[in-house]
């Protein structure tokens, strides 16, 4: 969605007028591509509302009910970081399925990925002790990744190798993650010195931190170094993106010199990472606004955003990404191209396990009381994201937003049911409607007598047939 | 006498487009009316107002003298007018007569016990079409299964179905575009019989050698307007193209004399076999050499297709060897081979040699998207990628609203012409004398489907790769196409090569005898090759 100059509110007739500004917005709104979307939720939310009125029986059980989603998942103690927690294995699922999808694969196996991934995880979590964050929370977190990646890889390699397709084998590769988790939670797996039937707990090095726990934790000084190297990471990579910018936009002030060393680079992230690796635990120390103990949003939820931003990189600027859309959106003629159709399968769906099976790590690590993985661990998750992935068209900053959106209904649902009693499954309703005017944009054009748009979008095959790759 | 149809001043205007600028058209009954245009001159646009696809913004619509409003294709049909789309509206599953009966098996007379719901007339269908096949020489069985059916028969069935609809006024949109030049001939003999019979048709095309063959009246539309309307007595090939592309064109391609030096591409003995596992490429053996064209000349289905994969790695190799630049390729991937020289424009641009859904822009790197200037590590370097696109589009004038445009959008002429300024561009970047690197050129059917500008284009484009140095495969079922480039022919019959003939002296004659199978025997008998070999 790009806001073209025409679209920016003529200035020519003297003072900008607010109906002018209204216009210009409107006009902006109905071109971007957040436009159907935002059509598709507005008009689940009003039919839903009235499938509560005609349900109810009055009008008032209808903006009840409302109320009470939209305080339970903004505005109640923790509303907003429990619809956040809920948000981050949305974000990494819908990424995975996204992925998944441009590839032309149909990743149904998200949350049988989400089991291994929280399973490897914590044997790796647990497995080791005493090891500092800086190695042992990067471990755990390929751990979980590689987990997915594997277990996805199975399907993959069956479709490459037989033809086998992955909508078929992914669901069957689901339920025997299910069994094979509770086998290993119950039996090989199981915590000899608990009550309860679950794995040992994770090492307090590879827990994802919860946002109260921060200044604590920085105190370790080998944890400030984790969010030093952290921090120059991020720096490097600003650097490497915004001095060829500056380059052309500056030119002979030096910046295009600066763009091709390596060292200049490095500095700065060299700098940035030791001024946070020296400050941050002074300054968190002194004023700190996350302070309730209760409150279970943690730092996965940046390593969500960062897979966000990886997977649109990944997907529209680099070379694999290229390979992946291409095969996904016309085998033959990828072929043609000269590219290896099964190399890309088993890519993309390690790829999307991966992301899968980070959600997993994330829900172990991050949110789980006992930080171990108990045997009754469902999600359902997994299921609501390929809604997700499809609401934002599998872009992943669209990703952001719905998952929010998903994460909010579920965290809201209880207040609204305590608030009106309707029942909190309303929201299944919701997120079956949305999915379905997002599914089917006709509907939603004719409802509001929309011209259908001229040009072709790139579009992305659901899943092809069943014949193989053909 | 009054005109079976009559359209005045039709008038119709799309969101930036005047489609149809006050058209006047006029079918007699009992014409051939042939309409000739270039893609988007508005005959399409036309033909869905007169089939009540579209409403016309102004103008009037005459039906045998009398005012008509045409509201919807139903209306259409009520009224006699029948279509045969480009693109087949058929259910492979379905029979014949079932096909032929969709949609007008609720027709069932009022008196019948259970109304819509009584069985249906299967019997009586079956027997209208044979009668209707009968009388106007369409062979068509009621009860052979769609899927079944060449795409010959298929549009015959298309016909039948307008037939079956009591339609007097048929409009055919490019019937020829899907056919072989044998199944065109065909569908010829087929419209010259409905003529007679008194049938009007519509005759949408953009080949001239068809109008000539077949039309009783010429009309030729440019961008939205009727440019005119002639015999085909006063009409000639040049003066047609001229009214159609609005200049003057060459439809001789004016080339050098050939200069070809030492072989690039040499192909022995090859066989390949098809999906169904039939051997359809059968021991074939050639040398292409550079600045030369080869043409393989024959009727398609020919083993032209997979001879084309297997050349290109698409396609294993049975048997034999491919030998590009002195290296053996014949098991090579598809991309060792382009990176060996080979440029492919491949027979179905739309399944291989393009993805629709990506920008004009990555269609053009589509190949070399991971080299080097295009590609520094995994990322991709938009900048420099954007600039050859940009040059691309304006050195091969591809029409296009900005290399962001999704090639989808794109015009057919206009999509392959991205192809072919991807693949040609590429292919003269490399030298000859450089180890191991040789442009070789594989062009299959490249002008299949476009129209008269866009094949001049890309003719010349195919010489100008010859001039310099390259070695170019010209397969294709246009027999004019092959006379007016090759510099020698191979004729492809049922997997063999019959015969390779310099093209200077090849006569059609002699062609179409090869094409067909025959080979002049020394004795002066003529032998069908197929019965003499195994």
């Amino acid at each position: 969605m790009s806001v073209t100059s025409e679209s920016l509110p003529a200035s020519s007739g003297g003072s900008p007028s607010r109906a002018n500004l209204w216009r210009a917005l409107g006009a902006w709104l109905t071109r971007s591509s957040v436009y159907m979307p935002l059509l598709a939720i507005g008009t689940a939310f009003v039919l839903g509302g009235v499938v509560i009125w005609v349900t109810s029986g009055s009008l008032d059980t209808v903006f009840l009910a409302y109320e009470g989603l939209l305080r339970g998942a903004l505005f109640k103690s923790r509303g907003l970081s429990e619809s956040l927690v809920a948000t981050i294995p949305y974000i990494m699922l819908s990424l995975g399925i996204a992925v998944g999808f441009k590839a032309g694969l149909f990743n149904i196996g998200v949350e049988g990925q989400f089991y291994i991934g929280a399973i490897t995880a914590t044997w790796m979590g647990a497995s080791l002790q005493g090891v500092p964050a800086v190695i042992h929370l990067p471990l755990t977190i390929l751990a979980g990744a590689a987990g997915g990646a594997l277990w996805a890889a199975i399907p993959a390699f069956l479709k490459a190798r037989t033809g086998a397709h992955e909508v078929i084998t992914t669901i069957m590769m689901n339920y025997i993650a299910f069994r094979l988790t509770e086998f290993l939670i119950s039996g090989p797996f199981r915590d000899p010195n608990a009550a309860a039937v679950q794995t040992p707990r994770v090492a307090p090095n590879a827990e994802l931190w919860s946002f109260h726990a921060i200044p604590d934790r920085l105190q370790d000084p080998l944890n400030a170094l984790l969010v030093g190297v952290v921090f120059a990471g991020l720096a490097f990579v600003v650097a490497r993106w915004a001095l060829p910018r500056l380059a052309r936009r500056y030119p002979g002030m030096g910046w295009a010199g600066a763009a091709q060393t390596l060292g200049a680079k490095a500095g700065f992230a060299f700098a940035v990472g030791a001024l946070a690796f020296v400050l941050l635990p002074a300054l968190t120390r002194l004023a700190w606004p996350f302070t309730d103990p209760y409150d279970r949003l943690h730092i996965g939820l940046f390593v969500a955003l960062a897979a966000a931003v990886m997977v649109w990189w990944l997907l529209w600027k680099t070379t694999v990404g290229f390979e992946l859309r291409m095969v996904g959106a016309n085998p033959s003629a990828a072929r043609y191209a000269g590219v290896s159709i099964t190399r890309n399968i088993l890519l993309g769906m390690s790829i999307s396990g991966a992301l899968a099976g980070m959600a997993g790590m994330m829900e172990v690590l991050g949110v789980s009381i006992c930080r171990c993985l108990p045997l009754f661990f469902s999600s359902g998750y997994g299921f609501d994201a390929i809604a997700i992935s499809l609401l934002a068209k599998n872009n992943p900053f669209g990703i952001l937003l719905s998952s929010f959106l998903f994460g909010a209904m579920r965290n809201g649902a209880d207040l609204m049911e305590l608030n009106s009693g309707v029942s909190k499954y309303i929201i299944s309703l919701l997120q079956a409607l949305v999915l379905l005017f997002v599914a089917a944009p006709p509907i939603v054009r004719w409802l509001y007598r929309l011209r259908a748009p001229a040009g072709r979008e790139e579009s992305t095959a659901v899943t092809r047939g069943w014949g193989g790759q053909a | 006498m009054t005109p079976a149809l009559q359209a005045i001043g039709i008038t119709k205007r799309f969101p930036g487009v005047l489609a149809n600028d006050h058209v006047n058209f006029e079918l007699e009954r009992g014409q051939i009316h042939a309409l000739l245009g270039e893609n988007g001159a508005g005959k399409s646009t036309l033909m869905n107002i007169l089939y009540g696809l579209y409403q016309p913004d102004a103008g009037e619509i005459r039906i045998n003298g009398q005012t008509v409003t045409i509201a919807s294709p139903h209306d259409a049909i009520a009224r006699g007018i029948g279509m045969v789309h480009q693109h087949f509206m058929l259910v492979p599953p379905l029979t014949v007569a079932e096909n032929i009966i969709l949609g007008q098996e609720l027709n069932v007379p009022a008196t019948r016990p259970l109304g819509p719901l009584a069985v249906l007339h299967r019997r009586e269908a079956s027997r209208r079409i044979r009668e209707l096949s009968h009388q106007y020489g369409l062979d068509v069985d009621p009860d052979a299964y769609v899927r079944d059916l060449p795409v010959g028969a298929q549009q015959r069935v298309e016909i039948v179905k307008a037939l079956y609809r009591s339609a007097d006024i048929l409009i055919l949109d490019e019937p020829t575009a899907v056919l072989t030049p044998q199944e065109a001939d065909e569908l010829f003999v087929i419209m010259r019989g409905l003529a007679q019979q008194g049938k009007s048709i519509v005759f949408i095309t953009h080949k001239l050698r068809e109008v000539f063959a077949v039309a009783d009246r010429i009309s030729v539309m440019r961008a939205g307007q009727m440019v005119g309307s002639l015999s085909p007595a006063e009409a000639t090939r040049e003066k047609l193209a001229e009214m159609m592309v609005g200049r003057k064109v060459i439809l001789a391609i004016d080339k050098e004399w050939a200069h070809p030096a030492q072989p690039l591409l040499q192909v022995e003995n090859l066989r390949v076999m098809d999906d169904r596992q039939h051997m359809s490429v059968d021991g074939v053996s050639f040398d292409v050499r550079a600045g030369e064209i080869l043409g393989i000349a024959g009727v398609q289905g020919n083993g032209q297709t997979e001879l084309a994969e297997a050349l290109t790695g698409l396609r294993k190799a049975v048997a034999g060897r491919i030998h590009m630049a002195g290296h053996d390729m014949t098991h090579a991937h598809t991309r060792q081979m382009i990176e060996a020289g080979l440029a492919h424009v491949p027979e179905d641009r739309q399944k291989h040699g393009l993805v629709l859904s990506f920008s004009v822009r990555d269609n053009i790197v589509l190949c070399q998207y991971y080299q080097a200037p295009y590609a520094r590590g995994v990322e991709l370097q938009f900048p420099v990628i954007e600039d050859y696109a940009a040059r691309l589009v304006h050195l091969f004038d591809v029409r296009t609203p900005g290399i962001l445009t999704a090639v989808g959008s794109l015009s057919g002429g206009n999509q392959q012409k991205v192809i072919v300024a991807r693949e040609l561009t590429r292919l003269l970047s490399h030298h000859p004398e450089q180890d191991g690197v040789a442009p070789i050129l594989i062009a299959s059917q490249p002008t299949r489907g476009l129209d008269v500008g866009s094949i001049e284009f890309i003719h010349r484009q195919l010489v100008r790769a010859r001039d310099q140095g390259a070695a170019v495969l010209l397969i294709s079922a246009e027999l004019d196409e092959i006379m007016t480039l090759s510099d020698r022919i191979a004729v492809m019959y049922k997997g063999h090569i019959l015969a390779t003939l310099d093209a200077a002296t090849a006569t059609r004659e002699q062609l179409g005898l090869l094409m067909a199978g025959i080979v002049h025997g020394e004795d002066g008998a003529d032998h069908n090759r197929s019965s003499i070999h195994p």
